[in-house]
């Protein structure tokens, strides 16, 4: 069965992000998200933040300070062998949960 | 992993937050940044990126949350917290603290008591799995076997690791002072190994000791060791002499080890080749440990086919015998006790609930003034969850002081307990000496006490959270109204402690009038007048029925012969007493039908005890001098006797007796009936009584009854020295009035009695302070309307009586639905006691009364301030 929820969805996004892209800042995953999908998604910032040190709490994800090209102090994110796996499992359940979601649309 | 960072992330909170500051920030910075770079003006770019991000805050505390040092560090923040705000509303603090305690307290004292006298009586190992073994004719709680069916239940089963048989034996105790009657049982070696108990100092005996001639060591009891040797660790090695026959101590068992409890010597069981054989001789008790895996369904399953088997061999003992394994604990509380604590707990668990409503509603009121605070921070981004927790750590905490002032309350309470029981009741009771504040007994407290805050907190602060937040922060600090749903909770919860004290104190009420009257039974006989003692014959000396008969003729003359003695009488039971057993009953040329038994209580009396105690003979004759050991032996029967067994016949002529199986008992020719006489308190139902002279069939143990028209116990003195002229090294027992015996044996109903008492007392006390505190904010909250309604010409009666009539509202519901539960539960009460109905009609009506006139009293402060309100001032304050 599909773990079909938003929360799920965004760590999906997160995750996918993160290994596209190597070590990425808060603000980085937000813009990449937003152009990686056309504009379409709009990740908010009072649900990224939580969802970024619940990851981390969970082993899934790093993170370290770093200097950003504009020479500004920011907090990068990255991926982790776990979190690798953990991006798998989600992917897979997201399959499924679009698969679902089809076959009903389709269904008549 | 993540668990330890949660953990590490505890000592370094402050940095984890400047640390999520700085991320967030950084965050702002790099947006404005990229505004400018898309050609926006700083400050612009700057709002749109604020904008866009949303509340730093909330966003802040949501992060922190989901780092989880939340678990431990964000609670001990709230504890300070809710410690900080109860040292700011003292008043509301200290009330709170101290009726939980007061409700916490009663719970651990009754709770412990139970603990160690229900629930941990013995300290013996996995005691769950300690059975008794006994045969079952007549269906009852008797654990008793004959020792030859004992041996082979040893050799026939497979459910016991080992059974174990112990019988006890009166001796007397001399060589050391005054001739003292003792109590010991005498075990086979493995019995302690089936308890698996350690003596406290030096040794149990072994199989070698349990040979006959070889016996002579003994282990003392604790409770005895204290008694008579002071707790001298010295007694090992002394020689005592019991029954003429000297024993040497090798040990003393612990005090946690009070079984069988009235025991003050184990010796070693060494029973003759002859006694093993003996199938009628039914004396012992068998006590066993289930294997392990052996379920006690398994064990009885299973001895009903043993029993089966030995009916089968030994037909003429042992047809309709059957088998009872049943749990050692069971026997130990005996019927009543676990039944009295659990009346108690559950009164006292009440009492708790009663406190929890009144914290509640306390908590109600304070709620009320907290309303602008608690907009505050929800205005300032604190999620629901995260008020609803400080509000619950704040009545956890509550509940925690609570439980703190409760082990304190609990202690003195049980102190109390224990100084009241007289100590020679208390021996008889397994588990007494045991009772303290122990580990379990402080788990019972915390948990409870948490239960205590969480319930009187809980609605309360979701009633707290369903805040309108404009109109709040626009009324600014002012109007600290109740909205209708607040006050309906309260209402509520006033109604419920109503209910609750109705409920506590009808059943006080009813135990209260059942001991009353159990306690006045005995009243016609005089027995503040009457001055009784036991005395037991070792049979040693007294080894011919002829030297028990002079005994009791000599004994009897020379106490009737002091002065002031109106009557000298013996009985083996007095009325009320609930002494006697019942025996078996055979009535001449009249066959028993198999598995149907006749029985009746069997009481030796001395000629002169019906005429003592008032009993008229109705029919037929009483005893008389004539009846001697040359005569034909006679009997006298009770009226219910002559119902159940002679129903429409005349019983004069007929021969009975009262042997049991296989007796050589002579028959005895029944020759009155005397009128119905109740031999026990508890038992409402009358037993057929036969009674003996004991000029015939003398009692080895009975009661002495010596009536005066002094005082009896300055009697005793002189009773002593009559009986020591006839047989110096006879001990007597329980040298008590009359009154004074019955009382102690409803020593265990006179403290459940007091502790129901205390606890609906208090119950109601709170019940009272619950209406009053209810309608006094009612009066505070509408300070306004009645300005309003006086101002328009409202006379100041009417507004006493608006007041009044709510309060009158509130008492009728909490009556009502008080007595409906009083009803539901008071044949709880009922069935315990003697002359008691659930529904007594004059207890039901007069505390309806009491409970109404309480509540009126408590609301005529509040409704006295209201009716006197100035309107002037009320309307100009607002």
């Amino acid at each position: 069965m599909a773990k079909n929820d938003l929360q799920g969805t965004l760590d999906l996004l997160v995750l996918k992000t993160l290994a596209q892209n190597g070590a990425l800042h808060g603000y980085g995953i937000v813009l990449h998200i937003q152009s990686a999908s056309g504009e379409l998604l709009r990740v908010e910032e009072g649900s990224l933040y939580p969802a970024l040190h619940r990851m981390e709490q969970s082993g899934w994800i790093a993170s370290e300070w770093a200097m950003t090209e504009t020479n500004r102090r920011a907090k990068y994110y990255k991926l982790t062998v776990q979190g690798r796996r953990q991006l798998e499992l989600a992917q897979e359940s997201f399959d499924q949960l679009v698969k679902g979601v089809r076959a009903v649309l389709r269904y008549a | 992993m993540g668990a330890f960072r949660r953990f590490t992330n505890l000592f370094r909170r402050t940095a984890v937050n400047h640390e999520i500051e700085a991320e967030l920030q950084a965050h702002i910075d790099l947006a404005t940044e990229r505004g400018m770079r898309e050609g926006l003006p700083p400050e612009a770019a700057r709002r749109e990126a604020l904008l866009r991000f949303g509340n730093p805050a909330s966003t802040r505390e949501r992060v922190l949350s989901a780092d989880a040092a939340l678990s431990f560090e964000s609670v001990w923040a709230d504890i300070r917290f809710a410690a900080r705000q109860l040292l700011r509303s003292p008043g509301f603090a200290i009330t709170s603290i101290l009726t939980l305690s007061i409700g916490i307290g009663a719970n651990t004292a009754i709770f412990s008591s139970m603990d160690a006298v229900v629930l941990h009586p013995l300290a013996v190992p996995r005691l769950d799995r300690v059975v008794t073994v006994a045969e079952q004719q007549i269906s009852g709680d008797f654990q008793i076997a004959s020792l030859a069916n004992y041996e082979d239940w040893a050799r026939q089963s497979h459910s016991f690791e080992q059974l174990a048989v112990r019988t006890g034996k009166d001796m007397s105790l001399t060589g050391a002072g005054d001739a003292e009657h003792v109590q010991t049982t005498l075990t086979s070696a493995n019995f302690f190994s089936v308890l698996e108990v350690q003596p406290l100092i030096g040794r149990v005996y072994g199989e070698s000791e349990s040979l006959p001639g070889r016996d002579s060591v003994a282990v003392l009891n604790y409770g005895f060791w204290q008694r008579r040797f002071g707790g001298d660790p010295a007694v090992l090695g002394r020689k005592v002499v019991l029954d003429q026959r000297e024993y040497t101590v090798v040990g003393v068992m612990p005090k946690t080890m009070q079984y069988p409890s009235d025991a003050d010597f184990y010796l070693p069981f060494a029973p003759m080749q002859k006694e093993l054989q003996n199938r009628t001789d039914r004396s012992y008790f068998v006590t066993g440990r289930l294997r392990d895996g052996v379920t006690i369904k398994q064990a009885q399953a299973e001895m009903r086919i043993v029993a089966q088997r030995l009916a089968q061999a030994y037909p003429s003992t042992n047809r309709d015998m059957s088998i009872a394994v049943e749990p050692l604990l069971d026997g130990v509380n005996g019927t009543y006790t676990p039944l009295y604590y659990r009346l108690l707990l559950g009164a006292t668990l009440f009492v708790l609930l009663v406190v929890c409503a009144n914290v509640a509603n306390l908590q109600f009121a304070r709620g009320l003034q907290r309303r602008p605070e608690i907009a505050m921070r929800t205005a300032l981004g604190a999620s629901r969850t995260r008020i609803l927790r400080q509000l619950l750590t704040e009545s956890a905490l509550l509940g925690l002081l609570g439980a703190a002032g409760g082990l304190l309350v609990g202690g003195l309470y049980l102190h109390l307990i224990l100084i009241a029981m007289p100590a020679r009741i208390a021996r008889f009771m397994a588990g007494w000496s045991n009772i303290s504040l122990n580990g379990r007994v402080l788990a019972f407290s915390l948990l409870i006490a948490a239960g205590a805050g969480i319930v009187s907190g809980i609605a309360p602060a979701i009633e707290a959270l369903r805040i309108n937040l404009a109109n709040q922060i626009k009324a600014g600090s002012r109007g600290t109204t109740g909205s209708g749903r607040s006050h309906r909770l309260r209402n509520i919860f006033a109604v419920a402690q109503v209910a609750l004290a109705v409920a506590l104190v009808v059943g006080a009420a009813l135990m209260s009038k059942g001991m009353w009257s159990m306690l006045h039974l005995a009243d016609s006989y005089r027995p503040e007048k009457i001055l009784t003692f036991n005395v037991t014959l070792p049979p040693a000396h007294y080894d011919t029925v002829q030297k028990q008969v002079a005994w009791y003729a000599d004994s009897l003359e020379k106490l009737r012969a002091l002065p002031g003695v109106t009557h000298a009488e013996i009985s083996i039971s007095l009325p009320n007493s609930d002494r006697g057993w019942l025996h078996d009953l055979e009535i001449e040329n009249r066959k028993t039908v198999p598995g149907k038994y006749q029985s009746t209580l069997r009481i030796p009396v001395s000629d002169g005890y019906f005429l003592a105690f008032q009993i008229p003979i109705v029919a037929g004759r009483s005893f008389n001098r004539g009846d001697s050991l040359e005569t034909t032996p006679v009997a006298v029967v009770s009226q219910k006797f002559v119902a159940q067994y002679f129903p429409g016949e005349n019983p004069i002529g007929h021969r009975i007796r009262t042997g049991g199986l296989n007796t050589t008992e002579p028959w005895a020719t029944i020759v009155g009936v005397a009128r119905e006489t109740s031999y026990s308190t508890w038992d409402d139902t009358p037993q057929p009584a036969v009674y003996f002279d004991a000029a015939q069939v003398p009692p080895m143990d009975t009661t002495y009854a010596v009536m005066t028209n002094g005082n009896p116990l300055a009697l005793a003195p002189s009773v002593r020295k009559a009986l020591v002229s006839v047989d110096p090294n006879l001990p007597l027992d329980m040298v008590l009035t009359y009154r004074q015996y019955l009382n102690e044996q409803m020593t265990g109903l006179i403290y459940a009695a007091v502790m129901l008492v205390i606890d609906a007392l208090i119950a109601l006390l709170l019940a009272a302070i619950g209406i009053f505190g209810v309608m006094a904010n009612l009066v505070g909250e509408q300070t306004r309307e009645i300005g309003v309604r006086l101002a328009m010409g409202a006379r100041r009666e009417d507004v006493l009586r608006m007041i009044l009539r709510r309060a009158g509202w509130l008492t009728a519901a909490g009556l009502g639905s008080g007595l409906v539960l009083a009803f539901g539960l008071s044949h709880l009460v009922a069935n315990l006691l003697r002359g008691v109905r659930s529904d007594d009609p004059v207890i039901f009506s007069a505390i309806a009364v009491a409970i109404t006139a309480v509540s009126i009293a408590s609301s005529w402060i509040p409704a006295r301030r209201a009716s006197h309100v100035d309107p002037m001032q009320a309307l100009r304050s607002e």
